[in-house]
């Protein structure tokens, strides 16, 4: 693709981001709106009247017809203010703001765990087709796949922190400690050791996607001409197998991180409210659970921010790494 | 005509069993239409849903068709606290809080004919008697007299029923006895082993000075003008003082305030206690505490603590350390309700503040300080409210607790919670939402862990919406609390930790409870039920209760 075509693949894109951001929030505020009940309700005491209810509505902005507090909700929104929480009284920018952070790095840490563990057993798998270990490996890794994330951070919960005390039951640090700042947490043993449950149970949860798509991909470049010629040739088959046939297998793999990566940033719910893990995912069921819709509007916007963002990455670096993809009919 | 055909339908009945079984010879009226008994998802309130399901069997059994609707929280809310004509059943809880030691919050509100259109008396009970004892109680300040008042009002409840009350609940924590002396642990009366009296007096046993508890959900805002939630309230009480607070024992007692005398009925005179700081080492004045008890209900700026204040005519300052308290009228609870509750906040950073929000629609409940000012016995020091909460002994304090520090971690897994209690990494299990023999069974394989249970101030009832046929009827109301089994309820449904109730007074409340009346349900039983049934009138047909003869059902259907 030449120069031209790819700057102009990547505005339309950008485009279709922003449309698409643009639909989602729309359908966020009108969701919200048509949840049943009085969004007041969570936190009003039986003893307010009604005169304290309007006031607490209109401090809201809750008073004002639909179509003002849309244009109050994108004019905000434009200006990067998300509102402010219902129940904790806080920006809702900073409580995503500190929250996304721990998502962030447990994400990534799951996520590289995972795909690093699928690349080399997809690969080892596919070059044993038809072994044992092979019969053995792929129901194991369609398993731990397709358990619930609930069930299996339970298990791991109750075997190595309730019964061995390996591992911390919850939270991102020890009762009282004083991480503040990333920083802080990044260099902290103690940030560590309790991200290992949590992160070892979502790199259960994720590594038989990339296994499988890494075994299905080998399985398909082994047979190809190539590989007969580098066995002709007499390399090792260390070498033919990440030398020459994973590297070719990887394309999909890596697209398959991108969108794992935006995926995941919503995706974390469970595994953050078993663990008590402090990130958009919990604070995501906080304010589900607590009528909070500012918060609840916010992470739903920001997921799929993210989400739509880390499509168009992959969309984008799909066309730019393989030559061979045409962008659009008639290209 | 309907009677004849009624009766020409028993007739064939006798004759021809199975096509129309009229159990009780008596001509009948409309067909009682299904029932709704609204509650909250099993999954949300596992124990009232279950609750409510042995309810609605036992109604079943007297003839009626019952239809359980689980609604989530939200609508919930919404259907019955503001759609007042719109539902049949719903069960429905007050929760216990210390204020409520004082009976009068409840007493007063929950059945006042006054509070029927937007107030407490949600399910509509209407009762001139009961509405001239409810302000005799009020304005009564002699304890006896007013006990006696009190107790008769429970009387008439019980024969009008206008809730079928179930339990009263237990409060069930545990705690580590190998860090914390068992000694020191403070129940307080209708609120158990987790209170403020605890958080100052729990005494270490070794080198780990940290009270470290849970918290299943996230708190709100803490400043001293938001009412924030339970767990949130358990951070606010320790970190701002109040003029009074409620004892061990239920009843007031000065704290911040030295004295609080009561010369009539409508004087109150406090002494401040002398040599108080705030947490920033400024003095907590006479001052201050006037603007604590006013602050309120100025304007619209702290809608939660305004009622609070609403029967003060004027406080002034009448010296150094004392001052004044003018009411409207009468009001025995007022130390309970108002000095106990309102917060102490510091006029030098609280003042500008409310000057700050005059115009604009924000009120002081969403103020944020950075670092709050506080004149409790713990200072905040970090809130994180999705993660920990962290409060210090504060040592200038006049009652410096024996803890170093008060740390709320907020865990929504509560295994995971009961867990950390195993392995210490929490030494106070103060929210405990899952089932209790749990918590006994891991006490019993667990030696350090102690588990401490007391009865609760607050009740669990299914509310009788009065607006709607059939439960305008007292012999019906009567009928349906009669069939409820409370004993299987709190040893069934609550796991054994609750006790029958028929009372929104908690037998923990022993200075007000009318003792016995847990057992003085009219009837008691299914059979003596359907016998309320039908000496009322009310016909089983086929197996369906229909309502006495000529009665028609015009009341629609909830939907």
């Amino acid at each position: 693709m030449s120069r031209g075509g790819f700057l102009r693949l990547v505005a339309e894109r950008l485009g279709f981001l922003v449309l698409t951001v643009w639909i989602v929030t729309t359908i966020t505020f009108i969701l919200f709106r048509l949840m049943p009940g009085d969004p007041t309700l969570a936190y009003l005491s039986p003893t307010f009247n009604d005169d304290t209810r309007r006031a607490l509505l209109a401090s809201f902005g809750l008073d004002k017809p639909l179509w003002q507090q849309y244009l109050i909700y994108m004019g905000n929104l434009l200006q990067g203010d998300l509102g402010t929480s219902f129940l904790q009284r806080v920006p809702v920018a900073q409580l995503l703001g500190d929250a996304l952070p721990n998502t962030i790095i447990l994400t990534l840490v799951s996520l590289s765990c995972a795909y690093a563990f699928g690349i080399v057993a997809g690969a080892f798998l596919a070059f044993h087709r038809g072994s044992a270990i092979e019969a053995a490996a792929i129901p194991v890794a369609l398993a731990t796949r397709s358990a619930p994330e609930f069930w299996l951070g339970m298990l791991l919960l109750a075997g190595l922190a309730f019964q061995l005390g390996w591992f911390p039951t919850g939270g991102a640090f020890a009762p009282g400690s004083d991480l503040g700042t990333i920083g802080d947490r990044l260099t902290s043993g103690e940030f560590w050791h309790h991200l290992a449950l949590p992160a070892l149970t979502l790199t259960l949860y994720l590594q038989g996607l990339p296994l499988l798509l890494m075994r299905a991909t080998m399985l398909e470049v082994l047979g190809d001409e190539f590989i007969v010629m580098a066995r002709m040739k007499g390399l090792s088959r260390w070498s033919i197998v990440m030398r020459h046939a994973a590297r070719n297998a990887l394309l999909p793999v890596v697209t398959a991180f991108a969108l794992g990566l935006g995926a995941s940033v919503g995706g974390n719910v469970v595994i953050e409210t078993v663990f008590a893990w402090p990130g958009v995912g919990r604070v995501l069921v906080q304010a589900v659970q607590g009528a909070d819709y500012p918060v609840a509007q916010g992470a739903f916007i920001l997921i799929s921010v993210v989400l739509a963002t880390m499509n168009t990455v992959a969309d984008l670096a799909y066309a730019w790494l393989d030559p061979r993809v045409s962008v659009g009919a008639g290209r | 005509m309907k009677r004849f055909l009624f009766a020409a339908a028993a007739a064939v009945a006798a004759v021809q069993p199975g096509i129309v079984q009229q159990a009780w010879a008596q001509p009948a009226g409309d067909p009682i239409r299904p029932l709704v008994l609204l509650a909250q998802p099993a999954a949300a309130l596992p124990q009232e849903y279950q609750a409510a399901e042995l309810v609605a069997a036992a109604w079943r059994e007297l003839g009626l068709q019952v239809v359980i609707r689980p609604t989530p929280s939200q609508q919930f809310s919404q259907i019955v606290w503001y759609e007042r004509q719109r539902w049949d059943t719903t069960t429905w809880q007050m929760v216990g809080r210390p204020e409520r030691s004082d009976p009068d919050e409840l007493t007063y509100n929950l059945f006042l004919t006054a509070n029927i259109a937007n107030g407490y008396n949600f399910v509509g009970y209407s009762n001139p008697e009961y509405d001239r004892l409810a302000q005799a109680q009020r304005e009564e300040l002699d304890v006896t007299k007013r006990r006696a008042v009190v107790v008769q009002m429970q009387e008439l409840i019980n024969k009008d029923q206008p809730y079928g009350f179930m339990v009263h609940p237990k409060n069930v924590v545990a705690f580590n006895k190998n860090v914390w002396d068992e000694s020191s642990i403070v129940e307080q009366a209708g609120i158990g082993a987790r209170n403020t009296w605890t958080w100052l007096n729990i005494r270490p046993l070794g080198a780990q000075r940290d009270i470290i508890l849970n918290s299943v959900s996230t708190p709100t805002n803490l400043n001293p003008f938001n009412i924030s939630g339970a767990q949130g309230s358990w951070a606010a009480e320790i970190a701002w003082d109040r003029l009074m607070r409620i004892g061990t024992d239920g009843l007031p007692q000065p704290w911040a305030a030295e004295s609080v005398t009561r010369p009539d009925a409508l004087t109150v005179n406090i002494k401040l206690r002398a040599g108080m700081k705030w947490s920033d080492g400024r003095p907590i004045t006479i001052d201050d505490a006037v603007f604590s008890l006013v602050a309120p209900g100025i304007g619209d700026k702290s809608p939660m603590y305004k009622p609070f204040v609403a029967n003060i005519a004027n406080v002034e300052a009448t010296g150094a350390d004392t001052l004044r308290v003018t009411l409207k009228r009468p009001d025995a609870a007022f130390l309970v309700s108002t000095l106990a509750k309102l917060n102490l906040a510091p006029k030098h950073v609280w003042e500008p503040i409310f000057q700050s929000l005059q115009g604009k629609p924000d009120t002081a409940e969403s103020v944020m300080e950075t670092t709050p000012v506080t004149s409790g016995p713990f200072r905040l020091v970090k809130a994180k409210l999705n993660e920990e909460i962290v409060l210090e002994a504060y040592n200038d304090h006049w009652a410096k607790p024996k803890a170093a520090r008060w740390i709320m971690r907020i865990q929504p897994n509560v295994q995971a919670s009961l867990g950390a209690l195993r392995s210490g990494e929490i030494n106070f299990l103060a929210d405990y939402t899952g089932d209790p023999q749990l918590l006994r069974d891991a006490a019993k394989a667990n030696p350090q862990i102690k588990v401490a249970e007391a009865l609760d101030i607050g009740f669990k009832f299914i509310a009788y919406n009065h607006r709607r046929q059939p439960f305008d009827s007292t012999p019906f109301r009567l009928a349906l609390s009669a069939s409820i089994d409370r004993q299987l309820l709190a040893e069934d449904a609550f796991g054994g930790a609750a006790v029958p109730s028929n009372s929104w007074i908690s037998p923990a409340l022993a200075a007000w409870y009318d003792n016995g009346i847990e057992k003085r349900v009219p009837g008691g039983t299914v059979e003596a039920a359907k016998k309320i049934l039908k000496d009322a009138g009310y016909v089983l047909v086929n197996g369906r209760l229909h309502y006495p003869a000529g009665v028609k059902e015009t009341t629609p259907a909830f939907q």
